[in-house]
């Protein structure tokens, strides 16, 4: 079996950013998945089209993880198609391996990209934005493409590996250890940001007292807020509350 | 007006594009949406205003599973496309600007609507998709998946075009319907909204040290802050 082509790599490579281009409730990722590994299955089986069809079938199974990290499983169902058309592995393997990393490499991509680095990359923007909206912007989108793109990039020729190449590279990248720096970080300038929003509401003039006791409102608020965010109040349900609350100061 | 719209329709579309079905790469978000709405619609800066609150606020809802978060994407164009218009009409003082972040709450819920409406559609296609395969047609994966992406893009047209028509709307319709007395009272409620956002931040960032680090960071910079204005 020659190997991959670069076309077809670079094919597989630029489709998964498409993984979630038909999300369905049924299938989730399915669709997507079977489309980003087409380029390598049409090699593979150029001359055998009967098994190539049973190939993009196996891919049309439920699949579902966090979009970035679908590349890390994306180059490893690569390698193992290529072992499965050169029979040198059972196609039963492949399913097995999608279903065995889909779920914890889904936990572990929400936690590091939802969980961390957005909210890292999301309060920084904003914070620079106060300075200029287009500094924020940039470096919002800097700071989470920078690791997104390098993780996927990364991720994908770690699994285009081989399985063991994948799971080696998921142990180096440490990625929990990441996740939290990146809430550290996120915690450091969500308190900047509530100090400078806090800062800017207190009363002119009104003396140390009177800050003192905003900055205690201020933090108390917060707390609140994140308790009710915490028991899965949505910020939709607190936004209505408050809306609420001003058409009854407008009725007034 | 008109090219207004449609380069809201279109640019905004583009923007929804990166939520959902492709590439993630942060374009949709808040921040990003309303500079963008800000600057299509005559000002980027009150745009920009609107999107550093509503980036955080929603930050705590995560896209896990099939969960779908409120559309802060859509709450953004509203935003800054009605803050734009604001600014060059009745003026966006604290009252409209808390009155439109507040109003764009109904945005968010209706755009989750309409995304949860097209992953019900992509059942369809993605079992038209399965059914195709079956019978011998590889193609179709690559045809199902231009479906659902067609599905998303329009439907992230439709709403970029619907959600900026209802910015401008409430802008140069509804908020000068109120007396600059009474929406000055409606002021009262605008620190709780970056607040708000603060606190997703901090649910979200949960570790051993996190309460320790968010409030003596809060302190630090809020009585820098307060030093600053009381001195500058």
């Amino acid at each position: 079996m020659p190997p991959l082509t670069t076309r077809a790599r670079r094919a597989v490579w630029l489709r998964q950013f498409l993984l979630q281009g038909c999300w369905n409730y049924e299938g989730m990722q399915n669709v997507g998945f079977a489309y980003a590994i087409l380029p390598a299955l049409r090699e593979f089986y150029s001359n055998r089209p009967e098994e190539g069809l049973k190939a993009v079938k196996r891919h049309l199974e439920f699949f579902n993880t966090q979009p970035a990290m679908g590349a890390v499983i994306l180059g490893a169902a690569v390698r193992l198609e290529e072992r499965v058309a050169s029979e040198e592995a059972d196609p039963r393997a492949i399913g097995t391996f999608k279903v065995g990393l889909m779920g914890s490499l889904g936990a572990i991509g929400d936690s590091f990209f939802w969980g961390a680095l957005r909210p890292m990359a999301s309060v920084a923007g904003v914070l620079l934005a106060m300075l200029h909206p287009l500094l924020g912007i940039g470096a919002l989108l800097l700071l989470y493409n920078g690791a997104h793109l390098a993780i996927r990039w990364r991720g994908f020729t770690a699994g285009m590996e081989g399985p063991e190449g994948a799971v080696g590279w998921l142990k180096g990248a440490a990625l929990n250890v990441r996740t939290d720096d990146r809430k550290l970080l996120s915690a450091i300038l969500g308190g900047a940001y509530a100090g400078v929003f806090a800062g800017r509401f207190a009363v002119q003039g009104g003396g140390a007292f009177h800050a003192l006791a905003w900055f205690l409102f201020s933090a108390a608020a917060v707390h609140l807020f994140s308790v009710l965010l915490r028991k899965a109040v949505s910020p939709s349900e607190i936004l209505s509350f408050l809306l609420f609350v001003g058409v009854l100061i407008l009725w007034r | 007006m008109a090219w207004r719209f449609l380069l809201a329709t279109v640019l905004g579309g583009m923007c929804y594009l990166d939520r959902t079905a492709a590439c993630q790469l942060m374009l949709h978000r808040p921040l990003v949406v309303a500079t963008l709405m800000g600057a299509i619609f005559g000002n980027l800066f009150a745009g920009a205003q609107v999107g550093v609150v509503l980036e955080l606020i929603y930050l705590a809802r995560l896209p896990v599973g099939a969960s779908i978060p409120p559309d802060d994407t859509g709450a953004a164009v509203f935003g800054g496309s009605a803050a734009a218009v604001a600014s060059s009409s009745v003026g966006l003082d604290a009252a409209s600007f808390t009155g439109l972040l507040l109003l764009s709450v109904f945005v968010a819920e209706t755009g989750k609507l309409a995304d949860r409406f097209v992953r019900k559609i992509n059942v369809r296609i993605a079992r038209l998709t399965a059914e195709s395969v079956d019978r011998g047609d590889a193609r179709a994966v690559e045809h199902g998946l231009l479906a659902g992406l067609t599905l998303f893009a329009v439907m992230g047209a439709v709403l970029a075009l619907v959600f900026s028509g209802a910015g401008v709307a409430v802008s140069k319709g509804l908020l000068p319907m109120f007396g600059p007395a009474s929406r000055g009272n409606f002021a009262s409620l605008l620190p709780a909204l970056p607040l708000l956002g603060a606190a997703s931040v901090y649910s979200c960032s949960r570790t051993e040290r996190t309460a320790a680090v968010f409030f003596l960071t809060m302190a630090a910079v809020f009585g820098a802050t307060v030093i600053f204005r009381w001195t500058g």
